[in-house]
């Protein structure tokens, strides 16, 4: 892979801008309630500002790596401090920009512990902008690990329903993950003699088979569990139940993606024939996952858990076209990525709006609310029909490619995954109906609507959705400037 | 291809306008009723005027291609473009006549609606999916506006969201639809795959000189099928349609009649060589198209209610058309007999809705029994002009279905086994009866009506006074759906015209509703004569027409035969008000359940999707996958607790424990020497 160094280290400010808000965060009084946000919001929009600036000047025809910094910082261990933007993951830093930036606007309301909560939430941020950028196994490892972290104390502390419970659920879960990945990595590390983390150089070394199929199962299934592959998901939907509004976004939003961008970064990309040994079983649990996801969802009552298990449902999907192995689908799959991280905040942020007013997100207890908060409730349907896969919106392209894609590799599982569109549908519309058709409860009718600054980020997010809907090319183009070499590869 | 081409103009406005609308009304007009409707209206004259320039000027019969990438994965390859050939610009004007005249009708129909915005943004939307549907090149692009003519129809079907019939009927319609373009899209699917391009043309013309295997025809002419199944409301996922009468009457007359239910028939004119090309593919559509064309005229029989009347109409019609094209198919004919069909039902189709509109709008009540017994009978122009599209209905010289119906059951008629022929002569018998059915129950209405339904729901009527603001009394939630053995008509009376129509003092008829009716009556006369030029237009070349003198006096007989029978049984002075089917009550009840589709379904969703595979993996998730986690997560809890035991801080068990290990190592060292 072709690396360009940068003449300005804009992924480096990008990665920092979230820390200099925390440290500056660190010093305000609590009191300074406005304050407080404002920082958070400048810092979260400086990041977003640096992430579309590097999706737009991204240049196609040159490829490669662009933006790079590499710096040596522990040398005996062959680590070194190694960003850079590709086709890969310049949807994924895009994705983060946005959903946190949407995500400091969504917790504008906030009154309790305002100032420990965007400390936290800035951390998170950083750590997932880390695991994006970052080419060297050991910082990916670092920040992945700091990315999961503040998740706990902020499900604690600022969460609802059984938030004891789900945040331990997924504190553990996610170690247990960790705890396949070290091997895993250090499995590669020690077998490639070169003593270097760094993934670039790591790809050029060919493992044996046996290592590649032990080091990529590890891999998968610890990644996989962020990445919500069945039948590892359950802590994702108690996990997104339980925490607040905005970090449930960016939990299903963009930390679901750091478990699939993971599995393509990490593991595919460093074993590929374990890749290929084990695909027929990444496909059968993607598949799982699709139909599972919908039936179960078809279930719940809660807005948050139905929510939850769309999500299992489109990780699925993001999984099939990465076990695909095909151009097609790994387009799809980023895209998806990328569609569902904005979909989901989306989902989560109309939520988060109904269940401060309301406080139940029981959808037989909701219902009518398109009639006391028309502008509320249309973001909602806007989601959900997102969910269900209606054209104009970016999640449609990608579960395009992934289906076509699928059946051509897949033909069983691809055909599956089609029909359980059908029970997708009824699942997406019947919530709607349920919660924000028919008679308005009474209980709720004084409500008000969102207002125009409240309304805001979730413009941002419809916005992203439909603009992406009607211009994919924008996407699909820069993905497959890194997805075409990247199966070459392979 | 300039970028100054006034055609490649025209088809950009036609798609932009439409969203320009929609997007401009959904985001910042939508509470400024009369800004919205101007928009609205300004953005579906332009592609009114477009599509008559077209009609009238362009030549196309070299169609007229424009290909833009929309995206380019690796195989996956999709166009935006435009085809105007006869086929895609006849279908065109159509769209774009009675799009706008519903939404003039619609100034009058839904005047003082709280959602008259949001009503002329979903008009909007509708018209930019189906004109983009209409034109498109490639068949991925029209399944994106497919799905998008779907949206539409799911946000206007639940438009009275308060009303629980009509939320639900949306998303059925919804969810029906998309059951049938699972199909659809497998079919897309496999096209792509293995024959690589999903442009219209290409597709066609590689069917018509055999470049693709017949396996692959077979296999995708049949799946796409099931997509027009759903869109197109064939037998067995014909279910939603009837449902969809929930929405506004307009809404009815445009989507679910005219043009939007039509556009499976224009798919299958579309894809007509590919699916030509299949003998397999034409008998099973034959088939299909056929026992929906019973199934629903024998529900037209016993339904009470104006709109289902109509509706279950609108289903054999295009069963019809479907019968049409096929046995063309089967019998190298052309298209034209099915086109021609769709292009007349679409005027007298459109017509009956908007008239039932008017009837519904004054009188506050679906039953057509009820309209006529208030007095229906004196709002002239409605009346008038319902006859005459019931006349054209029943296929009566000289109004447009007359030459329709003689197209279709001449290509019928072509088909070795003449079975098909008197099954179309039935549906046609059947077809006038349950028009003139309404027609002399509102022409002559008696004193009282029979047993089922002024008893039987006493209080279906009530909104005649109260004007429906949602739902009747004892109307429950679980009432409309889980039991769906509602007689015809009844959940639907009961809330009558949605909410938001409260008016004391009956309406009186004013122009903008008038004026369409004249319009589509104007229409449905002239059509009939029309028919030599359109079959020159859309074939190139008008077929000698040879009078099968034999099939038009079985055809003119048969029509006659219905209507005489319906004067006998509604129309004549001491006429018993009963259908004749009322003799066989067994069939008259299986009729009245609607052939037990619903129940089929509703059976089907709740054993199979809620009772099986939702609530097994949902036990599985809480039970199985959970369960097994937090036993883990619980034994590793329990496991530290028992062994916490040990921790008892009594130094005298510690060092007792400790001497009697270090006495068991010591020994185990001894021995081992």
């Amino acid at each position: 892979m072709t690396e360009h160094p940068t003449s300005f280290p804009y992924l480096t400010c990008m990665l920092l801008s979230p820390v200099v808000g925390l440290t500056i965060l660190l010093f305000l009084k609590e009191e300074w309630d406005f304050l407080i946000k404002a920082v958070s919001l400048v810092s979260a929009g400086l990041s977003l500002a640096l992430a579309i600036f590097t999706f737009v000047a991204y240049d196609k025809t040159l490829g490669g790596l662009q933006f790079v910094e590499k710096y040596e910082w522990v040398k005996t261990f062959g680590i070194t401090y190694f960003v850079g933007v590709e086709g890969l993951n310049a949807p994924l830093l895009l994705l983060t920009g946005i959903v946190i930036f949407t995500g400091v606007l969504t917790m504008w309301e906030l009154k309790n512990r305002v100032k420990e909560y965007f400390i936290f939430m800035l951390a998170l941020v950083t750590g997932v902008f880390g695991v994006f950028m970052t080419y060297d196994m050991f910082f990916f490892f670092l920040f992945y690990e700091i990315a999961v972290v503040p998740m706990y104390i902020l499900i604690l502390i600022w969460g609802s329903t059984r938030k004891e419970y789900a945040a331990m659920k997924l504190t553990l879960y996610l170690m247990a993950g960790s705890g396949l990945i070290i091997p895993g990595i250090l499995l590669l590390y020690s077998t490639s003699g070169l003593f270097t983390f760094n993934m670039v150089l790591l790809h050029g070394v060919k493992f044996s088979p046996w290592i590649q199929k032990v080091a990529f199962v590890m891999m998968f299934f610890g990644f996989g569990v962020l990445a919500a592959v069945w039948p590892f998901h359950t802590w994702s939907p108690v996990g997104h139940v339980a925490a607040p509004t905005a970090v449930s976004m960016l939990h299903a939003g963009v930390l679901m993606k750091l478990g699939s961008f993971a599995i393509l970064r990490v593991a595919m990309y460093l074993c590929p024939e374990g890749f290929v040994y084990w695909k027929q079983l990444m496909a059968f649990l993607a598949t799982a996952g699709i139909v599972y996801g919908v039936f179960v969802g078809l279930a719940q009552t809660d807005l948050k858990y139905v929510i939850g298990y769309s999500s299992v449902s489109h990780m699925g999907i993001v999984c099939l076209g990465l076990a695909t192995g095909t151009v097609d689908g790994l387009n799809g799959s980023l895209f998806q990525m990328f569609a569902h991280g904005i979909m989901t905040a989306l989902f989560f942020s109309a939520v988060g709006y109904i269940y401060d007013r309301t406080h139940t997100r029981d959808i037989h207890e909701l219902g009518g609310l398109s009639k006391i908060m028309p502008v509320a409730s249309a973001f909602f349907i806007t989601a959900a029909l997102c969910g269900a896969g209606v054209p104009g919106m970016a999640s449609f392209w990608a579960e395009l490619l992934v289906f076509i894609a699928a059946v051509k590799v897949y033909p069983v599982q691809g055909l599956l995954a089609i029909a359980a569109l059908v029970v997708g549908a009824l699942f997406a519309l019947r919530v709607v109906q349920t919660s924000f058709f028919n008679e308005p409860n009474p209980k709720f009718m004084h409500f008000e609507d969102v207002s125009p600054f409240l309304g805001l980020p979730r413009m941002i997010l419809i916005g992203t959705l439909i603009f992406f809907g009607f211009f994919p090319q924008v996407m699909v183009s820069l993905i497959k400037t890194a997805v075409v070499p990247f199966i070459q590869g392979m | 291809m300039g970028s100054c081409d006034p055609v490649l103009l025209g088809c950009l406005l036609t798609v932009f306008l439409p969203l320009s609308a929609f997007a401009l009304i959904m985001i910042f007009t939508w509470r400024y009723h009369k800004l919205s409707m101007a928009i609205s209206l300004v953005a579906s004259t332009i592609p009114l005027l477009i599509a008559w320039y077209f009609f009238f000027t362009l030549d196309v019969k070299q169609p007229i291609i424009y290909n833009f990438n929309w995206l380019v994965s690796d195989q996956v390859k999709v166009p935006f473009g435009f085809l105007l050939d006869p086929t895609s610009v006849l279908m065109f004007v159509i769209v774009a006549t009675i799009s706008w005249l519903v939404q003039i009708y619609s100034i009058g129909y839904m005047g003082g609606d709280p959602g008259f915005g949001r009503y002329y943004a979903d008009l909007s939307l509708f018209a930019l999916a189906m004109l983009g549907l209409v034109i498109s090149s490639g068949l991925l692009q029209l399944y994106i506006f497919w799905e998008l003519v779907g949206l539409a129809s799911y946000l206007l079907i639940g438009f009275w969201y308060e009303k629980f019939s009509a939320s639900e009927a949306g998303k059925k319609a919804f969810v029906v639809t998309r059951f049938g373009d699972i199909g659809f899209f497998m079919g897309l699917v496999f096209l792509t795959l293995y024959f690589g391009s999903l442009d219209i043309a290409t597709v066609n013309s590689a069917a018509l000189t055999a470049k693709m295997p017949p396996w692959l025809i077979t296999t995708s002419a049949l799946l796409i099928f099931c997509g027009i199944m759903g869109k197109s409301a064939q037998f067995p996922i014909h279910v939603w349609l009837p449902d969809a009468m929930e929405g506004p009457t307009p809404v009815s007359a445009l989507l679910h009649s005219a043009t939007m239910v039509a556009a499976g028939v224009f798919l299958l004119t579309r894809l007509f060589p590919l699916f030509a090309a299949s003998a397999t593919a034409m008998s099973v559509v034959l088939v299909i198209s056929t026992i929906t064309l019973l199934l629903s005229s024998t529900i037209g029989m016993v339904a009470t209610d104006i709109k289902q009347v109509w509706a279950y109409s609108t289903v054999s019609q295009l069963g019809f058309m479907a019968m049409g094209l096929s046995a063309a198919g089967l019998a190298a004919g052309t298209l034209f007999p099915g086109y021609y069909h769709l292009t007349t039902h679409a005027a007298f189709k459109a017509l009956l809705f908007l008239c039932s509109g008017v009837f519904i709008h004054h009188f506050g009540t679906n039953d057509f029994f009820v309209m006529a017994t208030q007095g229906g009978r004196k709002l002239l122009i409605p009346m008038a002009t319902i006859t005459i599209a019931a006349l054209a209905l029943a296929g009566i010289f000289p109004f447009a279905g007359f030459f329709s119906k003689e197209a279709i059951l001449g290509a019928l008629a072509h088909l070795p086994n003449k079975m098909w022929l008197v099954l179309g002569l039935f549906g046609a018998f059947l077809t006038a009866y349950y028009a003139f059915r309404v027609i002399f129950v509102m022409l002559f209405p008696k004193e009282k009506y029979d047993k089922y339904h002024l008893e039987t729901d006493p209080h279906a009527h009530a909104p005649a006074h109260s004007h429906g603001h949602g739902p009747g009394p004892g109307f429950t939630h679980d009432d409309a759906h889980i039991h769906p053995d509602a007689k015809p008509g009844h959940e639907h009376d009961e809330s009558g015209h949605g909410a938001g129509h409260g008016h004391d003092e009956p309406h009186g008829v004013p122009w903008v509703m008038s004026f369409p009716l004249l319009v589509l009556a104007g229409f449905t006369l002239i059509l009939g004569f029309c028919q030599g030029s359109l079959e020159k237009y859309l074939l190139g070349e008008s077929a000698p027409h040879h009078i099968e003198y034999g099939l038009l006096v079985s055809a003119v007989s048969c029509a006659f035969g219905g209507i005489a029978l319906a004067w006998f049984d509604w129309g004549r002075r001491g006429a018993k008000c009963v259908g004749f089917i009322s003799y066989v009550p067994v069939l008259e009840n299986f009729f009245i359940q609607k052939w037990y589709m619903d129940h089929f379904w509703r059976w089907f969703l709740n054993t199979f999707i809620y009772g099986i595979f939702s609530r097994a993996f949902t036990y599985n998730d809480r039970r199985v996958v959970d369960g097994g986690v937090d036993a883990v997560a619980f034994s590793t809890v329990g496991s530290g607790r028992l062994l916490s035991f040990i921790q008892t801080a009594f130094l005298q068990y510690n060092l007792l424990f400790m001497v009697l290990v270090l006495a068991g190592v010591g020994i185990y060292l001894l021995m081992g020497r």
